[in-house]
This record gives C-alpha cells, sequence and structure tokens, in this order.
C-alpha cells in the first residue's frame, strides 16, 4: 500500500506507545463501547439509541488510533476518517428516519412501533 | 540567549492580519452598502431564519434538515482532503505522481459536485 | 512508485462496479425526470448496466491481463477468483430482482400523477433513489469480493447495507416499510459497531489491515503456538458483527419483522445481497486465520466452537420460529435464516473438503430459489395490496395455475425435494460437512430439514392442491407482468439447472482453487 513509506516518514520522530499506556487506551475504548452497546439495549428513545451506536463507533475509533501508534503504523488512523465518514452517512440516515417517525407518532418512544411483531398462532 | 526566528511567524502573521482585515472589511461594507429599513419584525434578533418569539420547544421546518444533510456532504468530504492535502506536498513539482495525485482528488472532488447537481435538481434548495 | 502497483493493478478488478456507477449516476438523474416514459425506463437501464457488468467480470478476470496480474502478484488478493463467481452471480440474480421490483415503488404516486391529480414533483419521488440503491448495494457486495483490506472490506459491507434500509423504508407506503426501517437501521447500525471493534482488535492483533499479510502473521503466531487473544476475540465479534448481514443466530431476530414489513421484491433483495456479503467476508476473514492450528479442519478452537454454535443455534431456531407463522413472509424469513444455518455448516468444513465451495453453490441456488418465492408474491395482489397470509395462497392453481406452479417448485427446491436444484446444493454442503468428520452438525441439520419439510410442504400442497377460500378468491394479478416472468425463468431455473451441475459446480470449484486458502494449511505442518 502507498501509505506504508508515508508511515515510516510520519512515524520517524515518533515513540511506539508502551504496552502500558496502550492497555490504558484500551481500556477506554472498551468501557466506551460497553457504555454504548448497553445504553442501546436499555434506553427507548431513539435519539438515544442513536448516539449509543455512535459511542460504540468512536470506541472502535480510539483502539485503532492507540493500536496504530502501537504498531506504528498509519493505517489503523486511515481508517478512522474513514469510520466517521460512515458514521455520518449514518448519522444522516438515522434523522431522516426519526423525523419520518415523529411526524407518525409525535413520540421518539422505540416501543410505540410495534405493529410489526409475533402473532400468537391459531 | 534564546534565538527566536522571527520570519518563521510571518505567515502566521499575515493570516491573522487577513483575518482581521476580512472582519472589518465586511461589517464596513455592510454598513455603507446594505440597504437599512426598520421594523417591528426587521429589529428582531437573527435566529437564521426563525421566530425568535415564543416557545424554543416547536417543530423546525424539515427543509433546515435537508439543507443540513447537503452540508454533512461537504463537510465530510474536507476530511479526505486534510491527507491528502499533507501528502501533496511531499510529491516533485509537476512529476507524474503529483498529477495522479491531482487527478485522483480532482475526481473525488467531482463526485461530491455531482451530489449538489442531484441535490437541486431534486429540488432541495427551493424554499416554498 | 513500486508500491502503489498493487492499487492501481486492483483497480482493473472493479471495472464492473465502474460500469455499475455509471449506471448509478445515469438512473439518480433519469429519476428526477418529468417524463413518464423516461422514469418507466429506469428497471430496464438497472439490468442492461447489470448486464453490462456481468460481461465485463467475464472479461475482465478471464482476459490476458486479468490473467497476468493475478499470476505476477499473488497477493493481490486473498481469494482473488471468488471474485468471478460471485460477481458473476451478484448481477444474474440482480436482473432477475430488478424484474421483480418493476412497479412496486411510488406506484400510488406514478398513478395519481398518471391521471392528472397531482403534478409531478421530484422531491416526492423515489423510484430513482430505489433503482439507484439497489445497484449500489450490489455494487457493494461485488467490492466485499475484492476486499484485501480491512478498510475496504468494512466499506464494501458498509455499501451493501446502507442502501438497503432506504430501499426498506420507501419500498411501499405503509407504516410497517418504515417501522422495519427502523428497526432493521438501528440494529444494523449496533451490528456495524461490533463488527468494527472486531476489526480493531484484529489490526491490534497483528499490526496490518491487509488480509493477505494478516494471515501470515496469524500463521507465524500459530507456528510460535503464541495466538494472540486479541486475534481471537477480534475475529469472534467480527463474526457476531457480520452474522447480522446473514441473519444468523445472535443477530436473527430482526429477520421476520423487516422482511414482513418491506414490500415483497425488496424482501428478496435482503434475502440475498447482504447474505452473500456477509458470507464472502466472513469467509474471507477465517482464510486469514488460514484453516490452520486444527487437526480436522484448521480453525482454532474457540472460533470452530463459535461457529459451531452459531450454525445450530440458527438453523434450529430457524425452522422452529417458522412452524409458527401463518404470514408466507414471515416463514420466509425464518427459512432465510435456517438457510443461513445450513450455509455456515460449509464454512466450519473449510476449503480443504469442499466447504466452501458449497457456500458459494448454495448462496447462488438460494438466490434463485428464493427470489423464485417472492416473485409470486410480487406478481400475485388483492385491492393494490400484498397478499400476506397462507389462506390466501389456498387454491391458487385455479385462477393462477402458473404462479402456483412456481409457489410449489421454489418451496420444494427451498425444502431439498430431489429432483429440483436445492437439493443438490444442500447435499453438497451435508457432504462437505461429513468429510470434515461434523457428524452431529450435519444430524441435527438434516433434523431441521425434516423439521423445514412441515412448512414447506404446506406452501407446496396449499397452492396446487387444497380448495380456494373465500379471500383467495379475491386475489388477482398484478398489472406488471415482470415479477410474472421473473418468477417463471427462476422456477425453471431450479427444475433445469440441475442438468448443469457439472458445470457450476465447477465454477464454484475455480472460485477458490488458486487459493491462498491452503497456504494456511502447508504452514501448520
Amino acid at each position: 500500500m502507498n501509505w506504508a513509506a508515508d508511515s515510516c516518514a510520519f512515524f520517524a520522530a515518533v515513540q511506539p506507545l508502551g504496552q502500558l499506556a496502550l492497555s490504558h487506551y484500551l481500556i477506554t475504548s472498551a468501557a466506551l463501547f460497553a457504555i454504548g452497546l448497553i445504553g442501546f439495549l436499555s434506553r427507548r428513545n431513539m435519539i438515544i439509541m442513536f448516539l449509543c451506536t455512535e459511542l460504540m463507533f468512536q470506541a472502535a475509533a480510539i483502539a485503532m488510533i492507540a493500536f496504530s501508534r502501537f504498531h506504528l503504523d498509519v493505517s489503523g488512523q486511515v481508517f478512522v476518517i474513514f469510520i466517521l465518514t460512515v458514521a455520518a452517512a449514518e448519522a444522516a440516515l438515522a434523522l431522516g428516519l426519526v423525523v419520518l417517525l415523529y411526524r407518525r407518532r409525535e413520540t421518539l418512544n422505540a416501543d410505540v412501533w410495534s405493529e410489526l411483531r409475533e402473532t400468537p398462532t391459531p | 540567549m534564546l534565538a527566536v526566528d522571527l520570519n518563521a511567524y510571518i505567515p502566521v502573521g499575515i493570516l491573522v492580519l487577513m483575518a482581521i482585515i476580512f472582519v472589518i472589511v465586511n461589517l464596513a461594507a455592510t454598513h455603507v452598502l446594505g440597504p437599512k429599513r426598520h421594523g417591528a419584525e426587521k429589529d428582531i434578533a437573527y435566529e437564521s431564519g426563525m421566530n425568535p418569539i415564543g416557545t424554543a420547544r416547536k417543530r423546525f421546518n424539515v427543509r433546515f434538515y435537508i439543507l443540513a444533510m447537503t452540508f454533512l456532504v461537504f463537510d465530510v468530504e474536507i476530511i479526505f482532503l486534510y491527507p491528502w492535502a499533507v501528502t501533496f506536498t511531499k510529491l516533485a513539482p509537476q512529476s507524474d505522481e503529483a498529477t495522479l495525485f491531482l487527478g485522483r482528488i480532482m475526481f473525488f472532488i467531482a463526485t461530491s459536485i455531482l451530489a449538489y447537481i442531484y441535490a437541486w435538481r431534486k429540488g432541495v434548495f427551493r424554499w416554498d | 512508485m513500486a508500491d502503489r502497483l498493487p492499487m492501481v493493478d486492483k483497480l482493473w478488478f472493479i471495472l464492473p462496479e465502474v460500469a455499475l456507477f455509471l449506471g448509478v449516476v445515469v438512473i439518480f438523474i433519469m429519476g428526477l425526470s418529468h417524463s413518464k416514459r423516461v422514469r418507466d425506463m429506469l428497471p430496464m437501464i438497472t439490468c442492461l448496466s447489470l448486464a453490462v457488468a456481468f460481461g465485463l467480470t467475464w472479461w475482465v478476470y478471464e482476459g490476458s491481463r486479468g490473467q497476468t496480474l493475478l499470476s505476477v502478484n499473488p497477493n493481490l488478493m486473498l481469494m482473488p477468483m471468488v471474485g468471478k463467481y460471485v460477481k458473476m452471480s451478484a448481477c444474474a440474480i440482480g436482473i432477475i430482482l430488478a424484474m421483480v421490483s418493476v412497479g412496486s415503488v411510488d406506484r400510488r404516486l406514478e398513478a395519481a400523477v398518471a391521471a392528472g391529480h397531482l403534478p409531478f414533483d421530484p422531491i416526492r419521488a423515489n423510484r430513482g433513489e430505489f433503482y439507484a440503491f439497489f445497484l449500489l448495494s450490489l455494487m457493494g457486495v461485488m467490492l466485499t469480493c475484492n476486499a484485501n483490506d480491512l478498510i475496504w472490506l468494512f466499506l464494501a459491507l458498509e455499501l451493501t447495507s446502507l442502501p438497503t434500509y432506504i430501499m426498506v423504508a420507501i419500498s411501499r407506503p405503509p407504516r410497517v416499510a418504515q417501522e422495519a426501517a427502523v428497526k432493521y437501521f438501528f440494529l444494523g447500525a449496533m451490528a456495524t459497531a461490533i463488527f468494527l471493534y472486531g476489526f480493531a482488535l484484529l489490526y491490534g492483533s497483528t499490526g496490518t489491515m491487509i488480509l493477505t499479510e494478516m494471515q501470515r502473521a496469524f500463521a507465524a503466531q500459530a507456528k510460535a503456538d503464541v495466538v494472540n487473544s486479541f486475534g481471537i476475540i477480534g475475529m469472534i465479534l467480527a463474526m457476531l458483527g457480520i452474522c447480522f448481514k446473514i441473519a444468523a443466530a445472535p443477530m436473527h431476530f430482526y429477520a421476520a419483522d423487516v422482511y414482513e414489513g418491506a414490500a415483497a421484491p425488496v424482501t428478496a433483495f435482503l434475502a440475498f445481497v447482504p447474505k452473500t456479503a456477509g458470507m464472502v467476508a466472513i469467509i474471507l476473514l477465517l482464510t486469514t486465520l488460514g484453516w490452520s492450528g486444527h487437526p480436522s479442519t484448521g480453525l482454532p478452537e474457540p472460533i470452530m466452537t463459535t461457529l459451531w454454535m452459531i450454525a445450530v443455534l440458527t438453523m434450529t431456531l430457524g425452522n422452529l420460529g417458522a412452524l409458527l407463522q401463518r404470514s408466507v413472509k414471515r416463514i420466509l424469513a425464518y427459512s432465510s435464516i435456517a438457510h443461513s444455518g445450513y450455509m455456515l455448516i460449509g464454512v466450519i468444513a473449510g476449503p480443504a473438503n469442499n466447504g466452501i465451495n458449497a457456500v458459494l453453490f448454495y448462496l447462488l441456488v438460494y438466490g434463485i430459489m428464493n427470489t423464485a418465492a417472492f416473485a409470486v408474491l410480487a406478481a400475485l395482489e388483492r385491492r393494490g395490496q400484498e397478499i400476506e397470509t397462507m389462506e390466501d395462497l389456498a387454491g391458487l392453481r385455479i385462477k393462477h395455475p402458473g404462479m402456483a406452479v412456481v409457489m410449489a417448485i421454489a418451496s420444494g427446491s427451498l425444502l431439498g425435494v430431489p429432483p429440483l436444484l436445492g437439493f443438490f446444493a444442500k447435499l453438497y454442503l451435508f457432504i462437505a460437512g461429513i468429510q470434515a468428520g461434523q457428524i452431529v452438525l450435519v444430524v441435527i441439520a438434516g433434523l431441521n430439514t425434516a423439521i423445514s419439510a412441515w412448512y414447506y410442504l404446506g406452501l407446496v400442497t396449499l397452492p396446487i392442491m387444497a380448495k380456494p377460500s373465500a379471500q383467495s378468491e379475491t386475489i388477482v394479478r398484478s398489472p406488471f407482468p415482470w415479477p410474472r416472468i421473473a418468477g417463471i425463468v427462476t422456477a425453471v431455473a431450479v427444475v433445469v439447472l440441475p442438468l448443469f451441475l457439472g458445470p457450476l459446480i465447477r465454477a464454484s470449484q475455480a472460485a477458490t482453487t488458486p487459493a491462498s486458502l491452503t497456504t494456511g494449511v502447508t504452514i501448520s505442518k
């Protein structure tokens, strides 16, 4: 890949991240991911659920950057740029759906939307 | 004695100066050129098209949202221009590689312009 | 300069996608046209660009330039020839799916415009967007095959999924479509975050994003007996996230609701396209582990156990869930879940036992027979509404004999009745499983097939043998002939293709042969 050469130049003056420092970043990112997951599963407000998925995305991004510094390899940081892009695309989509939903039901509670569900068998 | 090369700060100084001049010129130009009409509606604080009086918890026109999505396209595009710009300065001027790099980013920007044309034809910018 | 070449070389292999992209641009703009004639041409343009992409794929891979590029640089892609097979089948089934979807989007709006009740307003029209997103999603599947990079893989998977959320929302006017879209989107975003975190850990474990290098790193770790736990956990998280795309066990619960809410053509699309992308992604990711380190199948023990549990849970929950349904779409949704479970047998069996070819073959077959079943649902209607329950299908033979036969053939094939295509695909998978020594797994799959006979036979016998009910009397053909034609074409394919079984299976074997797959196995020795 092209960025391999750039990566060397970029990190020429940079120390790799130590094991201990790496673990701090990873703990932060794992905590962020867990908060996002628990929030997603327990909250019922659509906006907050969406924010929780964003939290999980950013947790992955933090882990990527920490590993990027640990391995002195720039591709992790490139990935983060793409994560931000996809997160933005999902945000546009989520807000579109939320607007649609609010116009129909005047609420953001996910539980109100339950027309599709398992029907008891005859 | 700490030797500071003040020449290194000249670009920063120019930037600051340009920012100040830009603000002054704009304020002065609107003051001189802009028509001045007063009225009960005109004199209230500007809230980007919303009515500033009354509850803030009312619904926005959905067109704000559609416009914001169009903004998002260009907002995200900027993220990709930054690493490109950092790499581009390292290439030899007028080499084949530099031309290729320029062509790539031009293609990338062209796709965003395509998105813009689509939004325009779709009627995103009509406000009625 | 030299290190940039692989990227430029890879661009050669995405020429079909470039052709599709041009089709997308044309469709986006044509959808905004004020002329009804131009708007009605959209499905045709979609099929045309897919046909062009189909031809280009063959030319790109078989032409001298493609062959040279592959032989010069074996590290270009992890499994280079998978692209040819999957892209060509995606294009072929894409054409059928586009035929099924004719007339479903914007039907009310177009009728109102045609009757002169409403002036045409581009901001209210969705048909152009629908077909453009249709092609973009197929493009995502095709790009997944070429992924040699976690970034590329992530973007291709997202390109497959993001358009489908919108397609569900705009597929038909009722509220349920929007509810389905909201559910699908939120769960999809969560799944994406999970496999993204898995990717981060995989990157951390190996220090590279490039799949071929990752394969080498994992092989070195396995050889030195210090397999990084980050790698294992990352792989499991990535698989769990991708399970959403293939509707497999821990992530399957959305499927029934979403499939029921979306219009029938979109449901057919959802059952094939994200599933193919997810399967290819799982195969690519597991190939980085090299199927090395485990005596019979090669995968590390924790991964094997996870896959095994996912496979068993998926097929059992899918088939048991289908037993309880009255809605045809929900039955087919649960059957889609169950079929993912069957396919995972092939993944567990691994390339050494022809497992991967079996999965690829099964994907194609599943795409054909599932589209046939949904084409029937798209071709029939009652007062402009889709038909839903099993009672609607009863005695279909009286008024719509063609569709009754198509439904019977499709369900028979989904069950795996011997002379039909589905039987051979399933047999091929089970043989791979037995060769890999997974007798218990294959027995469970066989029991599941027996369970599934209950509801599939219902779908076979109701249209052909039952008496018409009061409900099924009111069903009429939809005014568009294309879904019917698509149904008949796919049903004929299900009956006729077993005659060409040899070439088809050879094609699926060719997809995995010059595989760097085998390198992992040699390293472990």
